[in-house]
């Protein structure tokens, strides 16, 4: 949003793979963003194009074995979070940076209370006595609009609908104060409604507590209000980025332009059919020498089939990753 | 939870009365004088004594009456004296032991309770972080050993155990002795140098601060305690270590690691609690297994408990006894069964809350 505010987290080239039985499947391929303090980052793409993986990547928190992350280097506050020891990080996990998750009824224990489970992020990084934890545990859920939260603090995973355990896992990870929230596909399990009541929710908490977002979907329509840039992943790769708006309005790779055609729009004017993308998602076993997206590309040249383009600079921090510069339709180097 | 734990309360009696009625229709697999032909003498020289048998204690009687009988107990008509009937704890007489089934039974669970004491918390203890252990450090070696470990145990019979154990360290070391005491504390226990308050021999050693008798009992319970628990670390350590792995792939350890607790405090704080349910549940049957008489491990060891009692009534046909034991078994099964079921809801808020 704003190019003078100071960059909190700066990713460059992270890789990570995982070891199946039938070979190394490259989850993610040299990706590389910046978030600034203040900044909601939204990461866009469809199933195993490894947004989350990317994200999980970032706090090492993904099995090992199978998954490596194979190089890349991620620093935040001046600090590589890839080299930081595991205690170091663990100074840095729920306490300067929290996950939300998709599910939030997988990802809350269902034998502790969810009292206890939101304060524990409290205690562990502040040591902060019960009765304290207990007090900042009721302004925090009243915060994320939990009625009754005295109450509900004893109350177990089960007790809660989807959309309030949800809002508890927000405070769970707000409860620190961190600098950096990353939510990964929050609303995908909540119904309309609510993923709507999560999102305004999210806005709302930013404004006052001032942490920066990187917020993952699938779903074009929920970021395009709450986000300030978006990253589009494709197989690994971010093959777009720009500030929100120039995206929606002006997209350049044929992924987004494919993505955003399959969107219904309110404002449409004359009955059109959804576009669709021809083809699946790529099978990730091997990092591609060739444009991953190509074999589904509209646009594609014989050059998408040779060399798997970079990143690159398109004018005012609009970034893609083609070789066709789609809206004059011809080869650019 | 108050209420979780009356409902199970008021379960009880209904599972106590079911008891009786299955034990009391065993019975009815025998013929009244073959029931009463178990305390006859030389049957063909007083065929008379069979019937006034079955006629004195009303085996001809209509089933519910006799259940009656057997229940609260049978009112001589001439004397108005009551005689027999479970409730006021008489379980009929045992041949084999001479004595009241009910005596049998006090004299003879004393040294089962003793045996399931000591063996409980090693089984449990040993096989659970056994469990651990070889879920956290899955496929490495602590936990190709363990499994290993747990399969040799698995297919381990008891009674060769048993005698294995028996042979090296009391036939060859001469280390563990089988029985339950020495002949010398026998002989303390019959002069009266020895007062047996609770008939628990290490707790009444410990009552007499006799640290000589306390070191002699846990002599001989040492061999059917291992020999006890090898058999059962390896259903333990198995139990726990799938549902501690299954724990350990669960969503929610992602959260607890995300939050920025250690490996270790977030298998313990998060992991575990969640692994330990189903343990719960085992260690609910070996708590029955152990106190309903382990008959194998105290025939093998000559301890006196209710399993060998039981085995060697059995093998004498002494029908009542038998029955008198299984009824002892059954009321110990419904009591376990109501612990592990407090037990399980302590554990698991799912189970406390819900509406069962």
């Amino acid at each position: 949003m704003n190019g003078n505010k100071k960059t909190l987290l700066e990713v460059k080239n992270l890789e990570t793979s995982f070891s199946t039985w039938e070979g190394m499947v490259h989850a993610v391929n040299g990706v590389s963003f910046k978030l600034s303090e203040g900044e909601t980052l939204g990461i866009v793409g469809e199933s195993g194009c490894g947004k989350s993986v990317t994200v999980l990547s970032l706090l090492r928190l993904i099995q090992s074995p199978p998954g490596k992350i194979v190089n890349g280097t991620a620093f935040f506050n001046g600090k590589d979070l890839m080299k930081m020891t595991e205690k170091e990080l663990n100074e840095v996990r729920g306490s300067q940076i929290s996950l939300i998750f998709q599910d939030p009824m997988t990802f809350f224990n269902p034998v502790l209370t969810i009292g206890e489970q939101v304060m524990e992020p409290l205690k562990l990084h502040l040591g902060v006595s019960e009765a304290d934890a207990q007090a900042r545990a009721i302004e925090i859920l009243n915060m994320v609009g939990i009625s009754n939260p005295e109450e509900r603090l004893k109350d177990y995973p089960y007790q809660f609908s989807g959309g309030m355990r949800q809002r508890a896992m927000i405070a769970m990870a707000l409860i620190c104060s961190p600098q950096i929230l990353i939510a990964d596909e929050p609303t995908t399990a909540l119904d309309v409604t609510v993923q709507a009541q999560i999102v305004d929710l999210v806005k709302k908490l930013r404004d006052e507590l001032g942490m920066s977002i990187i917020w993952i979907t699938h779903d074009l329509g929920i970021v395009a209000g709450l986000v300030d840039r978006v990253a589009v992943m494709y197989a690994g790769y971010i093959v777009e980025t720009a500030d929100v708006m120039e995206l929606y309005k002006n997209p350049r790779h044929p992924y987004t332009i494919g993505l955003l055609g399959s969107l219904p729009r309110l404002d449409e004017t004359e009955r059109r059919k959804l576009a669709s993308i021809d083809g699946i998602p790529p099978v990730l076993f091997r990092s591609a020498s060739t444009c991953p997206f190509a074999p589904r590309c509209p646009y594609r040249i014989d050059r998408c089939f040779n060399e798997n383009p970079m990143l690159r600079n398109v004018g005012d921090g609009h970034e893609i990753a083609c070789w066709v510069d789609v809206v004059n339709h011809k080869e650019q180097v | 939870m108050t209420t979780y734990i009356i409902r199970r309360i008021l379960l009880v009696p209904l599972l106590l009365f079911g008891v009786t009625i299955l034990i009391f229709g065993m019975l009815q697999f025998l013929q009244p004088a073959e029931r009463a032909a178990l305390y006859i003498r030389d049957i063909p020289k007083n065929p008379e004594a069979l019937e006034s048998v079955i006629r004195n204690y009303g085996l001809d009687q209509p089933l519910y009456v006799q259940y009656w009988n057997w229940l609260v107990g049978r009112k001589n008509l001439t004397t108005g004296e009551i005689s027999g009937g479970i409730l006021r704890g008489d379980f009929g007489y045992s041949r084999v032991g001479s004595e009241p089934v009910i005596d049998m039974i006090k004299n003879r669970f004393p040294a089962t309770l003793e045996l399931a004491l000591w063996a409980f918390l090693p089984i449990i203890g040993v096989g659970v972080w056994l469990g651990v252990e070889s879920a956290t450090h899955h496929n490495k070696f602590i936990d190709q050993f363990a499994r290993v470990f747990s399969i040799i145990g698995y297919s381990f019979p008891v009674f060769v155990f048993g005698l294995l154990a028996l042979m090296l360290f009391y036939g060859k070391l001469q280390w563990f002795p089988p029985g339950r005491f020495s002949n010398w504390v026998l002989a303390e226990i019959n002069t009266g140098t020895f007062t047996q308050y609770t008939k628990i021999m290490t707790l009444d050693a410990l009552l007499n601060w006799r640290l000589d008798i306390f070191w002699d009992a846990i002599r001989h319970l040492i061999l059917p305690v291992i020999t006890l628990s090898y058999v059962s670390w390896a259903s333990f350590l198995r139990v726990t270590r799938s549902s501690m792995l299954e724990s350990l792939h669960q969503d929610y350890m992602v959260t607890a690691k995300a939050k920025g607790l250690p490996e270790r405090d977030a298998v313990r704080r998060h992991a575990l609690p969640n692994a330990l349910i189903p343990v719960v549940t085992l260690a609910g049957f070996t708590v029955v297994m152990l106190l309903g008489g382990v008959v194998i491990t105290e025939t093998i060891f000559n301890f006196p408990g209710i399993g060998s009692a039981a085995a060697e009534a059995a093998a004498q046909l002494d029908v009542v006894t038998v029955l008198g034991f299984a009824l002892f078994n059954g009321f110990i099964l419904i009591f376990a069964n109501l612990v592990s079921d407090i037990l399980y809801a302590v554990v698991d808020p799912r189970v406390r809350l819900s509406s069962l």
